[in-house]
């Protein structure tokens, strides 16, 4: 990503205020404890959306499972089937590891929802959290050009917000660099290549669009014309809440999915009391051997 | 229910929503295998401080306050068991006794296991068996919150002293007859100090007629059927009117005691005599007024009388009294400040003559706002003297400051209605046999007619009781303006 270009000027905004429906997803993994074969985790997703005024929202989950060694690659496909008709591509790098189980169900039941939403909504936004960078472990670039491609056909535009990015120029973070001008504005981040077989199926901008001092990288559908982008985070702005410059829909997608420790401790109670698994606490081997050295293993 | 803490005397219990546990209950807390148990009493509940709870509450009202209208697809339905976490509940419990081969001791120094003991609650029945709340003159006061029947002895009031306190209208004078008409039931004598004529018709029901006490309730009304002749007094009585209730100097008391004597030397003890020999005193002028002013404030009260048909000896009820059990209610409604006095300096004077003699076994004297007429002397008299001599005195009040605090500390029973005033707890907390925590939770709670039980009646496991109805007329009601409007 060397030859990495910042347009010289922001691409100036203005709120379209046309009544537009703004939808986002969000899912969120945890892991609720250990068992002497495995681990639990659970999973939820929530789809927000905002039409006339009002949020509106459905959550499914939480979904719990018991993942071991054994297991693993089975409850994994077992979900690539159930959530997708179409038999997915073969991953490249085969079944997900053990550890990388929480994220990569997550991701499934994200793909699924997005799935969803790109099916559902007409005429809309839909946005995703993170960017439309394809071709990693968990996100096949089939899976997400027919996403993208659904979207269109109905209409839609899709706009994903990452809250941390890693891209940088000249040293410095993208989103650190472009906060002299008045907002609601665009940077166009030009001349990025991934190498294979990571496939960046949106444009990258740097996006402030409200007064607070944040920006977020922005990737829009490349195969929506330019006009359209601007006219859709256009739209964005003339429906959508910001709080942090970060759109209110997404905002709440995330809480609505995210796990409270109170929530952990109930579906400690449900799987002792429903399957009787035992939860073995693990003891911390950092603050053991170190003691008050030891920053914890779940920090480390 | 799950042991969670243990903090001095204090007890953290971990409870859950399915079970109903409020405050005041008793708990059992017994240790596997080790023979023993704690006996702890909820004096407040909390909710348990679940991690994470700010978060759930925040995460339902994100939209500006307004709640999110939304689906929850929860197919392993964990919505219940959430509520059920979130709605967890911290007992705070007191201990109040350790329970160790079937005896009670106050101890509360046994750790039971955390995770082996087992919870569960504790019955007041079984309770009242196990602390041997039990005797042979039971006094129903009324139902426990699980509708049994709470029952003290009499004879933990016999010889104590006891105050029965709670704001306005919750139902003290209830109680207190309540009381009273179990122990003439038990032939005890009653004398009631009643300063709003509550008590008058403690002998008729509610609908007029008379009941069952009707021949043992002795209505004394100063100036009308209770009146006194001089030559029934003693000199010591008369004179601590003069001096308490009228304040006459010591020089005019020194003057009077030799008017009198010679008065009764001559067999002349009347108001008229007792008139014309002060006007005929060669004392000192200002002497001479000073007895002056005392003679027409007697005068004036109307308490005292020359004619012996009209006077009615406070004796003679009280031996009636004292044979078959009854009432004396001395009804001071109508009575100025100063003929109050007069009347209750005349009344214990009285008492401790005829308990000093031996001519009466022992009364129990129910003073309500006893600051209005009660001399300053009285109090300590009524905690040390007065019970030896076989005065056993239950205050009743509604300004809980007005009652001294060696009182308080000396107290043996405090029957505590609602108080919702921090100020007012602080000072019934500081009775000897009560903790503070338990006062300022559980009272500031009771709904009226609910009474918390401290002290010896209930074996210093203060208990919450709804006190029994009474069929009996209620006086005292204060006169309303709007009566008919509504």
């Amino acid at each position: 990503m060397q030859t990495m270009q910042i347009g010289s000027q922001p691409i100036r905004l203005k709120p379209r205020t046309e009544e537009t429906v703004v939808a986002a997803v969000d899912t969120s993994t945890i892991k609720i404890g250990e068992t002497s074969k495995g681990m639990l985790i659970a999973v939820r997703g929530a789809t927000v959306w905002k039409q006339k005024k009002h949020y509106r929202y459905l959550r499914v989950g939480p979904f719990i499972f018991h993942v071991t060694e054994e297991n693993k690659k089975q409850v994994y496909n077992a979900l690539q089937r159930a959530y997708f008709t179409s038999p997915h591509e073969h991953n490249h790098n085969g079944s997900p590891s053990f550890l990388q189980m929480p994220t990569r169900i997550a991701n499934l039941l994200e793909r699924w929802q997005q799935t969803m939403l790109s099916t559902t909504v007409t005429n809309g936004l839909i946005l995703f959290d993170g960017s439309l960078t394809s071709g990693i472990a968990d996100t096949s670039t089939k899976r997400m050009k027919q996403i993208l491609d659904a979207a269109r056909k109905r209409g839609n535009i899709v706009l994903a917000f990452s809250k941390m990015t890693s891209l940088r120029f000249n040293g410095y973070l993208i989103t650190d660099v472009l906060l002299g001008y008045k907002p609601p504005y665009l940077f166009e981040i030009a001349g990025l290549k991934p190498r294979p077989p990571i496939v960046l199926l949106g444009d990258v901008y740097v996006a402030r669009l409200a007064n607070e001092n944040y920006a977020f990288r922005l990737d829009i559908d490349k195969e929506v014309s330019i006009e359209r982008r601007m006219e859709a985070v256009e739209k964005l702005l003339g429906n959508e809440l910001f709080s942090q410059s970060y759109p209110e829909t997404l905002r709440l997608a995330h809480i609505l999915c995210t796990f409270t420790a109170n929530e952990v401790i109930a579906m400690q109670h449900f799987i002792t009391r429903k399957y009787d698994l035992k939860i073995i606490n693990r003891p911390d081997m950092h603050r053991l051997l170190f003691g008050p050295f030891g920053k914890g293993e779940s920090r480390s | 229910m799950k042991l969670y803490k243990k903090e001095g005397n204090i007890i953290q219990i971990l409870g859950f929503p399915n079970e109903t546990v409020e405050k005041g209950d008793y708990l059992l807390i017994e240790g596997k295998n080790a023979r023993k148990a704690l006996i702890v009493q909820v004096i407040d509940v909390q909710f348990a401080n679940i991690p994470g709870i700010l978060e759930e509450l925040l995460r339902s009202l994100p939209d500006g306050g307004e709640l999110i209208q939304g689906e929850d697809f929860d197919p392993l339905e964990i919505a219940p068991h959430i509520t059920y976490i979130q709605d967890a509940r911290l007992l705070r419990c007191k201990i109040r006794a350790t329970i160790e081969n079937e005896s009670l001791s106050p101890s509360s120094s046994w750790l039971p296991s955390r995770s082996q003991s087992t919870i569960k609650k504790l019955s007041i029945p079984t309770l009242l068996e196990l602390a041997k709340v039990n005797g042979k003159l039971p006094i129903v006061l009324g139902g426990t919150k699980d509708s049994m029947l709470l029952t003290i002895d009499a004879s933990s009031l016999d010889g104590r002293l006891n105050i029965i306190t709670g704001k306005k209208e919750t139902g003290k004078s209830h109680l207190s007859k309540l009381l009273m008409l179990n122990l003439i039931r038990y032939g005890a004598t009653v004398i009631v100090l009643d300063l709003n004529g509550e008590y008058i018709s403690l002998g008729m029901t509610s609908d007029g007629k008379r009941n069952a006490y009707h021949n043992k309730i002795h209505v004394l009304t100063p100036s009308q059927n209770f009146k006194v002749v001089l030559k029934q007094l003693h000199l010591h009585v008369l004179l601590s009117i003069l001096i308490h209730a009228l304040h006459l100097p010591g020089t005019s008391a020194r003057e009077f005691r030799t008017i009198w004597r010679s008065l009764k030397e001559k067999d002349n003890l009347t108001l008229r005599e007792l008139g014309e020999a002060i006007r005929n005193s060669r004392c000192n002028h200002h002497v001479r007024d000073a007895l002056f002013s005392r003679y027409y404030a007697l005068l004036n009260s109307r308490f005292f009388t020359d004619n012996v048909a009209e006077a009615m000896l406070l004796e003679e009820s009280l031996f009636k009294a004292g044979k078959e059990g009854g009432v004396i209610v001395i009804n001071l409604r109508n009575t100025s400040s100063i003929d109050r006095q007069i009347v209750v300096e005349y009344v214990l004077g009285k008492l401790v003559e005829l308990l000093t003699s031996w001519k009466l076994k022992a009364v129990f004297l129910y003073a309500e706002e006893a600051h209005l007429y009660l001399r300053e002397t009285y109090w300590d008299d009524i905690v040390t003297r007065m019970r030896h001599l076989g005065i056993f005195t239950t205050f009743i009040t509604n300004q809980p400051n007005t009652i001294r605090e060696n009182i308080y500390r000396q107290a043996d029973n405090i029957f505590l209605f609602n108080f919702t005033n921090e100020h007012d707890l602080e000072t019934v907390s500081r009775a000897a046999r009560v903790d503070a925590e338990t006062v300022k939770s559980i009272a500031t709670d009771l709904s009226p007619r609910h009474c918390l039980v401290l002290g010896k009646a209930v074996k210093d496991f203060p208990m919450v009781v709804k006190v029994k109805a009474l069929d009996i007329r209620t006086m005292g009601e204060t006169r309303l303006f709007f009566i008919n409007t509504n």
